[in-house]
Parts: structure tokens; sequence; C-alpha cells
């Protein structure tokens, strides 16, 4: 007990080594489960259902989406079997169309804003919530929840209204100002479900022993949270490239993809080209998924296995 | 092809749009502020905004206006609802596509600027019916809604599946229990209405009229396997078989037709509904409003007609249209010779009082809400 | 070592003397939540400067009455007494919560096991996983409506394998437009919405606690119970919220798979604001529908935080 005052630059360093030990521990955790399931890897019995429940659940989200390449070559308008024939006419349309690929493009653009918008902001509530004593917490989180409760109609016209009342026109940026208020509490929940728990000595630690507040961030409290803003990203940009209310109320002369889409559904003949659009989506991204998991595997060997 | 010439507008209009964007990307590098109070007067071309059902940007159907000043600027709404409620809260919108039973509520509110038709070159080839017809005026006898699009509303139903007379009772056939559908909405209970025999009435209904119809709306939503939101879901369960006989636009019998299924368009013995819509001028747009005239003008350009007939199976207000399309398309899709025939021998969709809707909506939920 | 488990870390380096420490801990308790709220102040900000006009305007109509166009500003209960009025009302609000809660139930149930595969069976690429389960929602929510359409239908995949399989002579009616189709389509649309974060609060698990466990003589059963489910309590906690809150007021799929019979809540509160032209009566059933939502959110979280401290 009484050493520990004495040798402040000695425990200095013992504190030091234990942060960034148990920093890394938690960094490295998937790594221990690895060699934990390496050590289970004879128990198949164990491992098999759960890999064919994977797989199952897997054709469970993938099914319904797959029917949109199958539909999108379907030589007739409707989305209803039986097929009646090969055609690559609705692709041809898609392309021939440049508002329908405008559309996409700034669905994708509005999506990574407000990824990143509301996983920063998130973040940073959820980093406040779990890591301080505060009074007020609970309320707090409901109202950071409020935006998900309130019709959408109502939460779109209340922003058209403050848009037009601080003499902003409306345009991308506005829907992603809106598209960020409902991803928030996405962002925010996922994150505290992340950071709940975590040693909170670690960064005390960090800051103790010198380090400022960004690298303390940079190297303990990122890493930690690394899967959660990840899972928050994803999370997001899903909802923002979804959303066709709030867009709606909100969008001046450039629209997002749902926008385009639902305000199309009076004319059906209109409905194959947005499968063969929605097609090329699912496409890319498996493809950018796969080539960018090549270069990984080769690029940087097994330990960037632990990215996430 | 014609098609081709389009095509190739539409390229260098893309490319000219790019540009357009990229110098607006160089904005946006001077903030985020700097780029999102761009006032919309700062473009170069006060081109009008249109506010419009997406599948109505094509340039075909404004072929004149295109080839003169390129595209204007749209916007896209999926309900006139909603549209209108965009537009009352500060959408700065130059045009828009209500229908004649819609627009008197905007008018109402203020938003819309009356037509002066003496500035439409084409105004005298639309047919006289539709020029001297009550529906596009207001009480002061402006005309706020140019005509542009026709048609009928009515039952489709499956010539192979269903066997009975024409008629709007055909939605309330039990012998079809599970295989019948209606639109989602208050028209739902109005062609009730139009069943027990309200004919005009229906679209003024009393508390009486509509106490006495409701078990009858009672009766169909028991029947349908489920009440419709677009003309894309309907169309796709008439095609399947899952549905032989619902309520749905003109329009479907000729996409149904071209997909090979058998279909036929009932002309109830109550009378056949008719819709009528056109193109409205907002108040408080900034596009340049000689602009705005020749965008109206372009629509009612035959040629917007001939796309809008052949592609779209609509009818269009200008005579000279359906003159020049294709005369069997014309004959199949059971078009008259004049709108104002069918308007006459029909009965016009008109505008609900505000009361009469609400209790009408109220009535269709509960009775959904109840089942 | 032990020094430092016991003076608390960083914080107890400074306490070797009472009086002095309880003043400095006080003042730092000061200053922590002063530095919580200094954290929390960006998120804080944006979201107060979006949400008081649609909180005030939401809250105002529902005291208000609509004539026509115009919105008599006098001060009345008449839409909440209207709604309580009417039992249907209140029996379809229930119905709603209760699609709700079940269909988070399905979803959570489904949900865990992947979550858990991922977590802990899969050892390199856990992010190609992530992503796999979230592609299938960068497609337009009305195309899946269109495929479960093509799979239950009429016509559909189910019912034409069974005919041609001998099983079925007429197409079965239930698969579609009820309420059971409801909750299956939005289980399958809001199940990334449900694994990431209970992927999120499994993987951060430490694994030096499961081999404890197992030192201890835990059986895996027995270890998952005692360690994974209340550690992962957190995920469960975020997934539930975030798949109960957003389906409750959903009108869009009872709409468009629901039928006559699965109609919910949301549906009434859109054809309030929309075509009935009723904005005080659609303000007055969400904010009914807030409150009871509140209600449920704050039941559920602190029971599963007291059960979350028991187990601890």
């Amino acid at each position: 007990m009484t050493d520990t005052t004495e040798d402040t630059p000695k425990k200095k360093k013992a504190m030091s080594m234990t942060a960034e030990a148990a920093a890394a521990d938690e960094r490295g955790s998937q790594d221990a489960g690895f060699v934990q399931s390496k050590h289970a890897g004879h128990h198949w019995s164990g491992e098999a259902p759960m890999f064919i429940y994977a797989v199952w659940y897997l054709a469970f989200l993938y099914i319904p989406v797959m029917f949109l390449p199958l539909f999108s070559f379907n030589d007739s308008i409707y989305v209803a079997f039986p097929l009646k024939g090969f055609t690559l006419q609705w692709y041809g349309d898609m392309v021939d169309n440049p508002a329908l690929l405008r559309a996409l493009e700034n669905s994708v653009k509005v999506g990574f804003g407000v990824a990143m918008a509301s996983t920063f902001l998130g973040m940073f509530a959820a980093k406040a919530m779990t890591r301080y004593y505060m009074p007020g917490k609970g309320p707090i989180t409901s109202f950071i929840m409020l935006p998900l409760v309130i019709p959408g109609i109502v939460l779109g016209i209340a922003l058209l209204v403050i848009s037009n009342t601080m003499g902003m026109s409306l345009s991308l940026w506005t829907i992603a100002a809106a598209h960020t208020l409902i991803g928030v509490p996405f962002a925010m929940l996922v994150m505290v479900s992340r950071l709940e728990g975590f040693d909170r000595n670690l960064e005390e630690a960090s800051l103790d022993l010198g380090e400022g507040v960004v690298q303390t961030f940079l190297r303990i409290t990122l890493p930690l949270a690394w899967p959660g803003i990840l899972a928050s990203v994803l999370l997001t940009f899903t909802i923002s490239f979804d959303e066709f209310i709030l867009a709606f109320f909100l969008a001046g002369n450039e629209v997002t993809l749902p926008i385009y889409i639902w305000s199309q559904l009076r004319f059906p003949n209109r409905l194959p080209m947005v499968l063969s659009l929605g097609a090329c989506v699912l496409v890319f991204s498996f493809f950018i998924v796969t080539f960018s998991e090549v270069m990984r595997r080769r690029g940087v060997g097994p330990q960037g296995g632990a990215a996430i | 092809m014609k098609r081709m010439g389009i095509n190739e507008f539409q390229d260098k209009l893309f490319t000219g749009k790019l540009s357009r964007r990229a110098a607006l990307g160089i904005m946006g590098t001077m903030g985020v502020a700097a780029m999102t109070v761009t006032p919309r007067g700062v473009r170069a071309a006060q081109q009008p905004l249109v506010f419009e059902w997406s599948g109505y940007e094509l340039p075909e159907l404004y072929p004149p206006y295109f080839a003169a000043h390129g595209e204007p600027e749209f916007a896209f709404f999926a309900s006139e609802q909603e549209m209108a409620t965009k537009i009352r809260n500060g959408f700065p919108a130059d045009i828009t596509h209500p229908c004649a039973e819609s627009w008197g509520r905007m008018d109402d509110g203020g938003l819309l600027k009356p037509i002066d038709t003496a500035r439409l070159s084409n105004w005298g080839d639309v047919f006289a019916g539709l020029r001297d017809i009550d529906s596009i005026r207001n009480a002061n006898g402006d005309i706020m809604m140019l005509p542009v699009d026709w048609g009928n509303s009515s039952i489709v139903y499956r010539t192979d599946l269903y066997e009975g007379e024409e008629s709007w009772c055909m939605l309330f056939d039990e012998r079809y229990e599970g295989r019948l559908a209606s639109f989602d909405s208050e028209s739902s209970v109005m062609i009730a209405g139009l069943c027990h025999g309200y004919g005009k009435e229906a679209f003024n209904m009393t508390d009486e009229m509509l106490a006495e119809i409701r078990p009858l709306v009672e009766k169909q939503a028991g029947l349908v396997r489920f009440y419709w939101n677009d003309q894309t879901e309907i169309e796709t369960a008439l095609a399947s078989g899952e549905i032989v006989a619902a309520y749905a636009w003109n329009s479907a019998v000729k996409s149904l037709k071209e997909q090979g299924i058998p279909v036929a368009y009932a002309v109830p013995k109550e009378g056949i509904l008719n819709w009528l819509c056109g193109l409205s001028i907002v108040q408080g747009g900034s596009g340049d409003d000689d602009l705005i005239y020749e965008f109206l003008d372009a629509w009612l350009d035959p040629m917007a007609g001939k796309f809008l007939i052949e592609d779209y199976g609509y009818g269009h207000s200008n005579s000279v249209s359906f003159q020049v399309s294709d005369p069997e398309l014309v004959a199949a899709l059971g078009f008259p010779s004049d709108p104002i025939e069918m308007l006459d021998n029909g009965i016009a969709f008109q505008p609900y009082d505000p009361q009469v809707l609400q209790n009408m909506v109220n009535m269709f939920d509960e009775v959904k809400i109840g089942l | 070592m032990t020094d430092q488990t016991q003076t608390g870390g960083a914080v107890g380096s400074y306490t070797e003397n009472t009086s002095l420490g309880f003043r400095v801990r006080s003042v730092f308790l000061k200053h922590e939540w002063l530095r919580g709220y200094t954290l929390l102040s960006p998120t804080l900000l944006v979201m107060i400067c979006l949400m008081c006009v649609p909180i005030f305007m939401l809250v105002a109509y529902s005291f208000w009455t609509q004539n026509y166009l115009d919105i008599d500003k006098t001060f009345t209960f008449a839409n909440y007494e209207a709604f309580f009025q009417k039992p249907i009302y209140v029996a379809l609000m229930m119905k709603s919560i209760r699609m709700s809660l079940f269909c988070t139930a399905v979803t959570l149930v489904l949900a865990y096991p992947m979550a858990y595969f991922i977590a802990f069976k899969v050892k390199s690429n856990k992010l190609v996983w992530l992503i796999l389960i979230t592609v299938p929602f960068w497609t337009s929510y009305l195309l899946r409506v269109f495929a479960w359409k093509v799979i239950l239908g009429y016509n559909g995949v189910i019912n034409s394998g069974l005919i041609s399989l001998g099983l079925l002579s007429e197409p079965l009616q239930f698969l579609l437009y009820n309420p059971t189709a409801v909750v299956l389509t939005l289980a399958h649309a809001w199940a990334a919405f449900a694994i990431l974060p209970i992927y999120v609060s499994l993987e951060k698990i430490d694994r030096s606690l499961l081999e404890a466990a197992t030192d201890l003589g835990d059986t895996p059963t027995e270890r998952f119970w005692r360690v994974t489910w209340p550690l992962s309590m957190p995920g469960m906690v975020a997934a539930g919220l975030l798949v109960f809150i957003p389906t409750v007021g959903d009108y869009v799929t009872p709409r468009l798979v629901g039928g006559t019979t699965g109609i919910m809540i949301g549906n009434i509160v859109q054809s309030q604001f929309g075509k009935a032209n009723n904005w005080p009566m659609g303000a007055a059933l969400s904010v009914i529908s807030m409150i009871l939502i509140t209600i449920l959110v704050v039941t559920f979280i602190t029971s599963t935080t007291r059960a979350r401290a028991k187990s601890a």
C-alpha cells in the first residue's frame, strides 16, 4: 500500500503497461476466441448445428432478394410466375434513364453522409452515456429516441417548415440532415451496447499518464469501439438508403432512389427497370465485398483478420 | 427513330447536368452552409420546377419545350395528398399535376394561380367539351387546371375467370370471395354508393346515406383479398390470377392485354367513372413565367398526346392527338370520339365536401379495424 | 498489483488523505457530469435544434381541432376523448403493440444464434459476414415486398411447389394478407437491426471469462447462461428497442401485405394526417402511442437492468 506513493515513475510505467496490455487484450479478444474455437475445433458436433443455422438464416435473408435478379431478366412487366422469357430490355431501360441513375447516386451520397454524421454523433452520445455518471440519463435517452416514434409525415413537414424559416433551400443536404436525425438513435444504441461495461480505468490510466485526450481517444477508445462503429455505419446507411417520407418532404429538385421508385408506381411498366437496378446494386455490393476480401487476404495476411 | 433523337438529346442534357453538378461541387468545397443557402434564383436558366409523378418527366411528353430549352427541373411525388401538403408548407414548385377533384382544395388554400389560356397556342385544339367544362374553373370562372390527361376508372376483370353482369356490384359478389380487390382509399366507399344506386350522389353522401351503405362496405371488406395501393400491385395480382376482378384505372387494361392476359374493362350499368387531370401553376415559384407557359403549351402538343395515348394508355385533351395516334390502338383502348361524350354518359370524379370526405375515410378505417 | 485493485485505479492514487481526497472526489464528481454533458452536447444540440419544432407541432396539434384548411386553436381534449370513446381504436392500439412485440421477439430469437455464430464461430472475416447480412437491405423495401408476394402469393413459389408435389389441390390463401404475413415481412426487414447490436455486444465479451467458467467446471450450456447471456444483454436491449419502436408505428408493411386484417395503428395515423385531413386527431393518436411506447420501453429497460444486477 505505502510503496505506491513512493515510486511514481515505476508505477507509472507499470500502469502504462497494464493499460496498454488490457486495451490490446480487449482489442485482440477475438484472437482469444480464435484460439479457443481452435481448441474446440474437434467438437464438430457442437459447431455444425450453428453453421447450418447460419446458412439457413442467410437463405431466409437472401431468398426474397434473389428473386430480383431473376425477374429482372423476365420478359414481362409483372413480378409473377410463370416466367415468360429472357430479356435484357429492362437493363437497357435502366441505362437509358439518367434520372433513375442520378437518384441512385444521390441516395448513395446521402447514405454515406448520414452514416458518417450519425455514427459520429451517436458515438459521442454513447460515450457520454456509458462513461460518465450523469443525472437525467433516462430522459435524455428517451429524447434521442423520439425521432423514431414521431410519425414520419410530421417530422418531414416540421423539418420542411424549419428549413423554410431559416431560408435554406431544399437539397440533398436537407435530406441528409433529416436522415441523420433518425440515424442518431440507431447509432447511439448500437454504440451503447458496445461501450457498456468497458473498463473505464483504461482511459483514466492513459489520461493520468499524460496522454492527451486525442491520443487516448485514438489509442484506447477508438479500437475498443471499432466493431460498434462499423455496425452503426452499416445500419445508418441502410436506414437512409431506403427512407421515403422524410426524403420526400425535404427533397428539392434532386431526388433519392426511394422517392423515384415510389412516385412511379402509377406506371407498372416502369417497375422492371427498378428491378434491374436492384439486381445491379446486389451484384455490385457482392463484387465489392469479394474484391476487398481477396485484397485483404493477399495484402495484410492473417493479422488483418482481427480488423473486426 | 424518333426515340433515338431524344436519347441524343438526353445524353447532351446529362453531360450538361454533370457540369452543373461539378460547379455545385466546387461550391460545396466552400462549406456546407454555402451550398445549402444557394438560392434557386442563382441558377442561370430560370427553368421552372415541375412537381410531378415520376414517369411524367419523360421529354416525350413535352417535345417542343425540350427541343427549345431542354429539361426543366423536376421534383417527384407519390400521392396528390402529399404533394399538396408539401406545397402548402412552402415548397417553391412552379407547376404541378393535380386532378379535377383535388385542385379545389389547393385553390382554397391560395396555392394556385389562374391560367391565361390566351398564351397557349394549342388551346384551340383542345376538345371543346374540355375547354368549357366546369371542373377546371373556380367560383370566379378562372381556369385553375389545364386539362391534359383523362380516362376511365372501372373494374378490370379476367374474362376467363369471372362471369357476370358488368356492374359496380361485381366487387360485392360472394361467389368470388377472396378473389376480389378494391382501392385502399375512400373511393371504395364511394363505389359501394354506386353499387347501391346513388349515382352522382355517391360523391356527396349525407350521414344517412353513408349509414345505409355501411353494411355494403363491411361486406366488401370481408370479400376482398386485399385493398390495393398502387397500379403495379393490382396489375400483378390480376396477371397471376390471384384476383379475378378489381377496381383499377384504364391503363391497366392496356398493360395487361399487352402481356397476353385475357381481361376486359367493365362498363358498369350504373355508369363508368371518368377522371380528368392536368397541370396547374403554383403560387410563389421562381421559374420564368414565359417558360412556364411554354411548358404547359408543350404538354398540349399533339405529339405529347400521341405518346401519352400509345405508351400510357391515357386519353389526351388535344383532339389532334387522336388523329396522329395509331388508330387500331385508339380503338382497342375504347376511347370515345370525344371525351365529352364519355363525360356525359359516365360519372365524373368530383371533389368531396371536406366533412363528407372525413366521414368516409373514418368509416372505411373503422370497417377495416373491425374485421 | 494488489494495491491497484484496492485503490480502484487512477482516481485512487490521489486519495491517501481522506479529507483532501473527499474534496477532490466531490469536485471530480461534479466534473464528471460536466464532462459527460460536454461530450453529449454536440449530439444533444443537433437533436434539440431539429426536434423542438416537430415535438411542439405534434403536442400542440393534439389539443387543437381541424376546420377544413384552418386549425381551431382553442385548447381541447376532444381528440383524446374521441379516441377513448371508440373501443375499436383502443383495441387496434393494443393489437399493434402486440404484433410489434411478437415481431420483435421473433426477430430477436432468430437473430441471436446468428450473432453468436459470427461473434464466436467465425474466425477471420467477420466484416464480410456483417456486410453479407446487410446487403439484402440495400434493395428497395418495395421490391422486397413484391418478392415476398411472389413467394407467399396465390400462384407463388410455396403454393406452386406444394401443388406440383401433389400435397395441395388449391393454393393456400392464409400465407399472405394477414397479421402473420406482416410479422414475417417485418422480421425479415429488421433482421440486420437485431443481429448487429447483439453481435457487437457478444463480440466484446472477454474470452478469459469464458475460459474461467470452463475451468470452474461449467458445461457449455451453464457457461452460456451464466456468462455469455447476461453479458450480451446490452445488445439484446438495443436490438429490442431498434426493432420494437419503429415497427409499432409502421404503416407501409401492413398496407402492402396485411390485407384487410393486418391493419395497424400507423395506418390510421397516416390516414388522419393524409386523406381525412384531420391533423389534430392524427397528432392525438401519435401522442398516445408515443406515451405507450415510452412506458413499455422504460419498463423493459428497468426490468432488464434489474435482472442483470441480480445475475451479477
